[in-house]
Formats: structure tokens, sequence, C-alpha cells
């Protein structure tokens, strides 16, 4: 018995974090506006955060913004201001295939596209994790100021990525930028939960 | 008792007497934890050649396993089907797993000279699986509570092959991937160099790539997956390979080298591994393995569009230049080439000249209307016209 609550403690802290949510988020750090879709988790983290409606395993929406000096983990790349979005996808692509744990890479897409009046792009691929589970990810990225900022969904390829598909496009037609807001103040959701 | 303790006598002497400490001579595929061992190898190279690692050329594969065979006498060969493949890693690293498959990197392979070195690579590897070094490393580890703390340290030290290892998750061939213990590394130094002289390659062109591959890494210095091991052996088997030269092999360079037939062979491994080194950012072995590459095709486009690349890509001061300049070449040497006109084209448009990006992204277009990325260059274009 003692056994079980010594487990249960160890879990208690890894679970803690995980917030169950819905509506306007604003996460300060971040500094963007998000609007989650009711009744996913939410784990807001110093590097990103988190939300998923079936558990990260099967699907999740992620969205960072990560320092542009920030080094990679696979490709000794480095975004610079003046890169343009294709050149940023072309960053992110070889840092995706440079990692050897990312099996039967497949690129579907790879476009220009928008986020919240953010020249980006938007790459769409396929891949095989190490216990051989087709994955789908749909990832926009745009560089503004001194972050690069990404909001990606990813799904386990059969069922789970059709299911929330529409999900994550409510999620990403609502993602603003904190300093875009303040330009234009008119745009701020209601209703949001501020973070830290 | 009596009985009971003969019979554990003689389970002990069995024990003791498994051919585990043998060079292989004799079919020994009864015994459960090689069986075993060889269960898992093939489990892991089934993973293995379906993740889209593998690096596909059949005239190559042809070549490794030619070379592969040279080195070991036929009554090894009939108990050790030999199997020589290579993935898709800029990283300079090989490994062998039990059953005699043995993966080598586009990277180590791209950085070679000639068939000896090939063969001193093959040679080290080929020792591990006939003189059972999984065997006995799972032998030694196997009560040990430690092990797995171990072998994660040592994926955590060697990450990239970490995550290969990580995703192959098994056991016993574990240090087949990430590297044996120092007395074993040292057996296969010897004996490979051994196999390789007797086959009539020149042991000297062993020392000549280890001592290559160790500049490059100090040069680099980087803490990356490496046929080594790690980077406090370098001296080590570097040292090795020298007493072996002194104390065994004092004849002059009269052995074999092929190094015509093998860059032959091998120049295709070099541009592609290239633009794996370009990928990873690792700009300065992008640009040595496209020079390397040059040397071989002089008149070859691709290549020039790669170093190109490198120096778009890697945007120091006066790199736009040197890019321009790739750029052109390529082009010159073939006009329909696409892909340069779109990379000079993204300059001319970075640099806001407009008509000059505007006829590079057209001269693209036009050459490959259905590209992957027109979509992009569609944008620039009406951006131009603006």
């Amino acid at each position: 018995m003692k056994k079980f609550f010594l487990i249960f403690l160890l879990f208690l802290p890894a679970c803690a974090p995980w917030i169950k949510t819905g509506g306007s988020y604003e996460s300060l750090p971040h500094n963007f506006y998000v609007n989650i879709p009711q009744g996913w988790m939410m784990l807001d983290t110093d590097r990103y955060l988190l939300i998923s409606g079936d558990g990260p395993f099967l699907q999740y929406v992620l969205i960072q913004d990560r320092p542009i000096e920030m080094p990679f983990r696979n490709t000794k790349k480095k975004f610079n201001r003046l890169m343009l979005p294709q050149e940023a996808a072309d960053v992110i692509i070889d840092e995706i295939t440079s990692d050897q744990s990312v099996l039967n890479f497949e690129i579907i897409e790879n476009v220009p596209a928008r986020v919240n009046g953010h020249d980006g792009f938007r790459v769409v691929f396929t891949y095989k994790n190490r216990d051989g589970l087709k994955l789908k990810t749909i990832y926009h990225g745009f560089l503004a100021g001194e972050s690069f900022y990404n909001i990606r969904y990813t799904a386990v390829n059969r069922y789970y990525f059709e299911k929330d598909i529409e999900a994550f496009r409510k999620v990403l037609e609502s993602f603003r930028l904190i300093e875009d807001e303040k330009n234009c103040p008119g745009i701020r959701v209601s209703q949001t939960m501020k973070a830290n | 008792m009596r009985y009971i303790l003969l019979i554990l006598m003689l389970c002990f002497a069995a024990a003791c007497s498994t051919p585990a400490n043998l060079p292989l001579a004799t079919d020994n595929s009864g015994i459960d934890d090689e069986k075993r061992l060889w269960q898992r190898s093939e489990d892991e190279q089934k993973v293995l050649t379906q993740s889209g690692l593998i690096y596909r050329d059949d005239q190559l594969d042809d070549y490794l396993n030619q070379v592969a065979r040279k080195l070991q006498p036929p009554e090894i060969l009939e108990h050790i089907p030999f199997r020589i493949m290579v993935i898709k890693s800029p990283y300079l690293n090989a490994f062998a797993f039990p059953n005699g498959v043995i993966y080598i990197h586009t990277g180590i392979l791209a950085r070679m000279d000639n068939e000896a070195q090939l063969a001193a690579l093959l040679g080290h590897e080929m020792t591990h699986c006939t003189h059972r070094h999984a065997l006995k490393t799972l032998t030694h580890f196997k009560s040990k509570s430690d092990f797995l703390a171990g072998v994660r340290g040592s994926l955590i030290q060697f990450s990239g092959i970490g995550k290969v290892v990580n995703q192959l998750g098994s056991l016993g061939s574990k240090a087949a991937v990430s590297g044996y213990r120092r007395d074993l590394e040292t057996e296969a130094d010897l004996v490979g160099l051994q196999l390789m002289a007797k086959a009539g390659y020149d042991p000297n062109e062993a020392l000549r790539l280890f001592e290559y591959l160790k500049r490059e890494l100090e040069e680099a210095n980087t803490q990356e997956p490496f046929f080594f091991g790690c980077h406090p052996r370098l001296q080590e088997r570097v040292e090795n390979c020298k007493n072996f030269l002194k104390t065994r092999y004092q004849k002059e360079e009269t052995g074999i080298k092929n190094k015509g037939v093998f860059l032959t062979k091998l120049h295709k491994v070099i541009l592609d591994n290239a633009w794996l080194d370009l990928k990873a950012g690792r700009f300065h072995s992008a640009q040595r393995g496209a020079e390397k590459y040059l040397k071989i095709e002089p008149n070859d486009a691709g290549v020039y569009y790669l170093l190109g690349e490198v120096f778009r890509q890697r945007a120091k001061a006066d790199d736009t230049h040197k890019a321009k300049a790739y750029y052109k070449k390529a082009i010159s040497l073939d006009p329909f080439y696409p892909d340069p006109h779109k990379a000079i084209g993204l300059i001319y448009y970075k640099d806001g000249e407009k008509t000059l990006a505007k006829k590079s992204f057209g001269q693209c277009l036009s050459l490959s209307p259905h590209r992957a990325d027109k979509a992009y260059i569609v944008g620039y274009l009406k951006k131009c016209n603006q």
C-alpha cells in the first residue's frame, strides 16, 4: 500500500501542470492570445503552450515563441531576421530531417501562409515515430521581431488527424500576438484567462 | 549429494567451455543467448530497413559486400552471412550487429579515400561479429544491475546514434551500435588490421583514415556518434594502429589501395552526404565533401549548385558573392537545371534587384513548372511586379 502511495506521489507533480480548460487564453510570457477548444487540456511551460483533446500521444497543438538565436537540437543552422518564410521553412525541415528518430519523413505540402497577418509558411508532413506509428503534422511558422512563432498540429494519421483538424483551424485563426494587440487593441478577444 | 555436486560441476564446466570467448570456427547456433541476439538483430534490422534511413544503391552495396568478402575465409563466411548496408547519416560512424549485418554511415564512407581504408573499417566491424563481442557484452552485463544505466549514459553521450538505438530499443545489441568495452574494441582494431593486411591491403591506410577522422572531429570540436566509440578513446585507437604497424607490419607501402575504383563507386555517396551535412548545418563539412566530389566530377552542375547553397545558407560576410558565382557556374554547365536559377533569384530578390530576380524566377518556373515550391516562387514574382 505504501508503494502505491509513493507511486501516486511520484505521478502527482507530473500531472499538476495540466489544466482542463477552454476559451480565450493569454500567455503573457509567450506574447500571444489563443482560443482553446472547450474541454481540452493545457500545459503552459516556459518553452511552449501545449493543448490536447485526447492526450498528447494521440493529438496535440503546440504553440511556441522561439528566440531566433536559440540553437536547434539536430541542425546547426540558425534563423536570422532577414530570412524569407521559405528559408525559415527550410531550416525547420532540415531540423526535422536531421533527427534520426523521425522515420519515413515525407513532405506533403510546403507553401507560403499568413498567420494573423504575418508572412509565414505552412508545411504539412507525415512521419513515423520509433514505435512505427504514423503521425501527421501541420506546421505554421513565421518570424516576427526576435522570435520565431510556430503553431503546429500533430496527430496520429489514422482517425485522429481528421477528427480534430477543424478544432486546429479554429485555434490557428484565433492566434494573435500581444504586440499586435497593443498596436490595434480592438482585436483583443474576450473572456481572457491570464497565465503566469 | 555427491551426484548433485557432480552435476553442478559439469554444468559449470559446460558453461565455462562455451565458445563465446573464441573466434567463430564452428556452428554454435545452439547457444541460446546467441540465438536470441541474432533474433533481436533481425528484428532491429527490419525496423531500420523500413525506416527510410537506408541509402539505396545496389551497385554500391555489391561493391561494399565484395570488399567485405575478401577479408574473411570461406569457412567464416559460411557461418556468418556478412551483409554491408549504408545509412543516410552524415555522422562518422559504423556498427555491426552480431548476425553479421554491418551498417556504415554515409558520413564515414564519404571521408574515405580508397578501398584499403574501407577494408580497415570493415575488418574492425567484422571482428566484432566473428569474435562474438555482442555475446561477450551481454554475458558480462547480464548479472549487473547498472547495465541499463550504463547504456543510457552512453546513449546520451552519443546523442545522434542514441536516437537510432532508442528507436531500435533492444538490449543485447545496443553495444553493437554504441560501442563495446575497451578490450573488445582493441581486439577488433588488431584483428581487423590483420584481416586487411592478409587480404593484401595496405594497413597504413587504416592509420591515415583514423588520423584524418580524429583531426576532423577535433577541428569541429563536436561530440557525435563516432566509429572510435568516444573522443577520449580516439588517441588509444590510433595508438593501437601505430603499434600494429610498428610491431607486426614492417613492410614498405606495397599493399593494395584501389583508390580509382573506390572513388568511382563512391562518388555519389560523397555528393549525397555533402547534402546531408548541409541539412545538418555543417557548412564546412558540406563544402569539403562538395570539393572532394568536384575533383572526381569537375563538370557536374549539381555540385556547383550545392556549393552555392552552402554559402547562401551560411550567409556570412561575402558569402552571397561566392554563392552567386557558384550558381552562375552551375547554370553555365547546365542551363536547363532549374534550382540554381531559383537560388540566384532569391539572392537578387533579397537584395532588391527585382528585374534580375524576376528573370531568374521566371526561368526556374519555365524549366520546372510544377515544382514543389511553385507557390513561393509565384509569390516572389507577384512582389517583383508590385
